[in-house]
């Protein structure tokens, strides 16, 4: 059999035009930033100095992506993972309290999480991880389940009589189908948590947020800038990647 | 072979099916009619336990249907429901393997299997293996239904109002497409449908229920001789039940040899009385010439003897 490419899957470069200028801008704003002196101190005339030298930006780069990956990394599964539970027709009772504490999650800001945080566990990089799981975990969690109960319960209900289990409905089925819902929910997720995660510096996570917490308490504009530039461009270059991969999904599941 | 004794399917305190008796042999197309609500396509869920019975036995090939592994039951019995339930996300060819790949056959024999259906149904494989559900038109995604349904080769096949979303047109060419295929593999087939001409047209046995119980049951021809209350009756269309027989009768059946002169319209006698009829009153005649395919005259049949013998047909169309 020949395989005709399906229409909406047709492989697109054009689609990956934006998160590739992003990302190429986002790279060279972090290569430039320690050579633009005289930018920069047009934005802070009074400071002494006005590029961030405590750390290379690329190494706060480094260091702000592990922590958000992290994060990210378990919020997607506890998040799925919850969403998934909830819907299966054994755990639908805990619907309402994990509807609960998700959107607690959210509502409690990630400072207040931070300064609870730390005398249980101590200053770095968990007490944010903490904080950023937290705070992420409402749109995964709200998205996964409408993603789920969206699914035609005639295609769930043909899939049963067909003689699958329930877990071959859920993998091969219902999540495929909720799939450009729950990564929308991913998406809102990951970029806010990337411009959280900045919060992190406070704690002595030491991040993009670095530069920022240090022009605060200097006073001095241009760090604060240099970090929220990065920290922008960043959160950009991963949202315009995750639009061409929901696009991408959302040509295969009409 | 199935059969249903004494069964019962209460929802909470509600009966939605009460001591439902029914036997369907090998081989044979059972059609379930009623008004909505009474019960038909529970009946068809309990058979492949999507639903629970609440009481009663049910049989296939004299094995009780509860010692069976619902999941591997499933997969022996063909489903078709009515807006197809085809996966949106899977191409055609894939929905079609489904079963045969969840019985873990090899691949190259899914593949065979795929392509064997695609041509049974009359779906071009370089046309339609790769589209998806949402490129295709109602009837060609009900073709995909059925495919699925047959791909693992079931005995048995369950079908809840498969053509009901259907034109009129389409409808009656995947009735014939199914007629031909019945005629070719003798599945055993429950099929729900709100037509009753369809129901007419494609059952062996006909089984008439109202509020979770069967009224009536028998060949379509006992039920439109005899129904057995007002509420059959006017199921079956009331007045109209001449016709509906009239039908289910082929000229054939009721042609004599061709008399010295040839009447002008002509019949062939693969058609039924009720288009004979039809013609008699179009043409004000009140005799036809009979001619088989080849249009070579066979016989003639008059209005007189259309009348006298619609009645006590000989034997049913469906001769096959
Ligand atoms: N899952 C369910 N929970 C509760 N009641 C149900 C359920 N499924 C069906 N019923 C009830 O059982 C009765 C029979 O339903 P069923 O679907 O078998 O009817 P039907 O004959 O197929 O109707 P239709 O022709 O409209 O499809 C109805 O009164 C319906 O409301
Ligand atoms: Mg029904």
């Amino acid at each position: 059999m020949t395989r005709p490419v399906h229409p909406g899957s047709a492989y697109q470069p054009t689609q990956l035009l934006w998160p590739m200028m992003w990302l190429v801008l986002l790279v060279v704003v972090v290569l430039v930033i320690p050579h633009a002196q005289g930018l920069f101190q047009w934005l802070a005339p009074e400071a002494r100095e006005v590029i961030y030298q405590r750390a290379a930006f690329t190494q706060l780069l480094g260091r702000h992506l592990l922590v958000v990956g992290a994060a990210a990394l378990m919020t997607i599964t506890l998040g799925v993972l919850a969403g998934v539970v909830v819907t299966r027709q054994w755990g639908r009772d805990f619907l309402p309290l994990v509807a609960q504490v998700a959107s607690l999650g959210q509502t409690f800001p990630p400072v207040a999480v931070l300064a609870l945080a730390v005398p249980a566990l101590g200053f770095g990089t968990v007490p944010i991880i903490v904080a950023l799981v937290l705070y992420g975990l409402l749109p995964i969690v709200r998205n996964t389940i409408a993603g789920l109960k969206g699914v035609d319960p005639a295609v769930v209900s043909a899939a049963y009589g067909m003689g699958m289990t329930p877990g071959q409905i859920l993998r091969q089925v219902e999540l495929p189908l909720a799939a450009p819902v729950i990564l929308a929910g991913i998406r809102t997720s990951v970029t806010i948590n990337i411009a959280t995660a900045a919060l992190g510096a406070t704690v002595g996570a030491s991040n993009l947020g670095d530069p920022i917490i240090a022009g605060i308490v200097n006073a001095n504009n241009a760090y604060i800038v240099q970090g929220a530039m990065v920290i922008a461009l960043l959160a950009v270059s991963v949202d315009s990647m995750f639009e061409v991969f929901q696009r991408r999904l959302r040509s295969r599941t009409p | 072979m199935i059969e249903l004794r004494d069964v019962s399917k209460f929802f909470d305190q509600t009966p939605a099916v009460e001591a439902l008796t029914l036997s369907i042999p090998k081989g044979k197309f059972c059609a379930l009619v009623g008004t909505s609500g009474c019960g038909k396509s529970t009946t068809l869920r309990m058979i492949n336990r999507l639903l629970t019975h609440t009481r009663g036995q049910i049989e296939l090939d004299g094995q009780s249907i509860d010692a069976y592994d619902p999941v591997l039951l499933r997969r022996r019995i063909g489903y078709v429901i009515q807006n197809t339930g085809l996966f949106p996300h899977w191409n055609v060819a894939r929905n079609i393997g489904l079963v045969p790949r969840l019985l873990k056959w090899p691949t190259a024999q899914v593949n065979q299997r795929v392509e064997e259906l695609m041509a049974l149904l009359g779906l071009p494989v370089n046309e339609f293996a790769h589209k998806y559900p949402h490129q295709l038109s109602g009837g060609q995604a009900q073709r995909v239904g059925v495919a699925r349904a047959l791909a693992a080769d079931p005995d048995i096949l369950l079908m809840d109002e498969p053509f009901g979303a259907l034109d009129p047109i389409t409808r009656e060419k995947l009735q014939e497409m199914l007629m031909q295929l019945q005629a070719r593999l003798h599945k055993t087939i429950v099929f729900v449908t709100h037509d009753m001409d369809e129901a007419l047209r494609l059952a062996d046995k006909l089984v008439v229920m109202r509020d979770g119980r069967i009224v009536q049951q028998g060949t379509p021809l006992s039920l439109l001789q005899k129904p057995s209350d007002a509420f059959v009756d006017s199921l079956l269309g009331g007045l109209e039940r001449g016709l509906k027989q009239a039908s289910l009768t082929r000229v054939k059946d009721h042609m004599v040899p061709p008399g010295a002169h040839l009447a002008a319209p002509r019949v062939t006698t693969e058609q039924t009385l009720r288009q004979a009829l039809s013609l008699m009153l179009r043409d004000q005649c009140e005799r036809l010439t009979v001619v088989d395919p080849q249009d070579e005259p066979v016989g003639e049949l008059s209005l007189d003897r259309l009348v006298k013998e619609a009645f006590h047909p000989k034997e049913r169309p469906r001769d096959d």
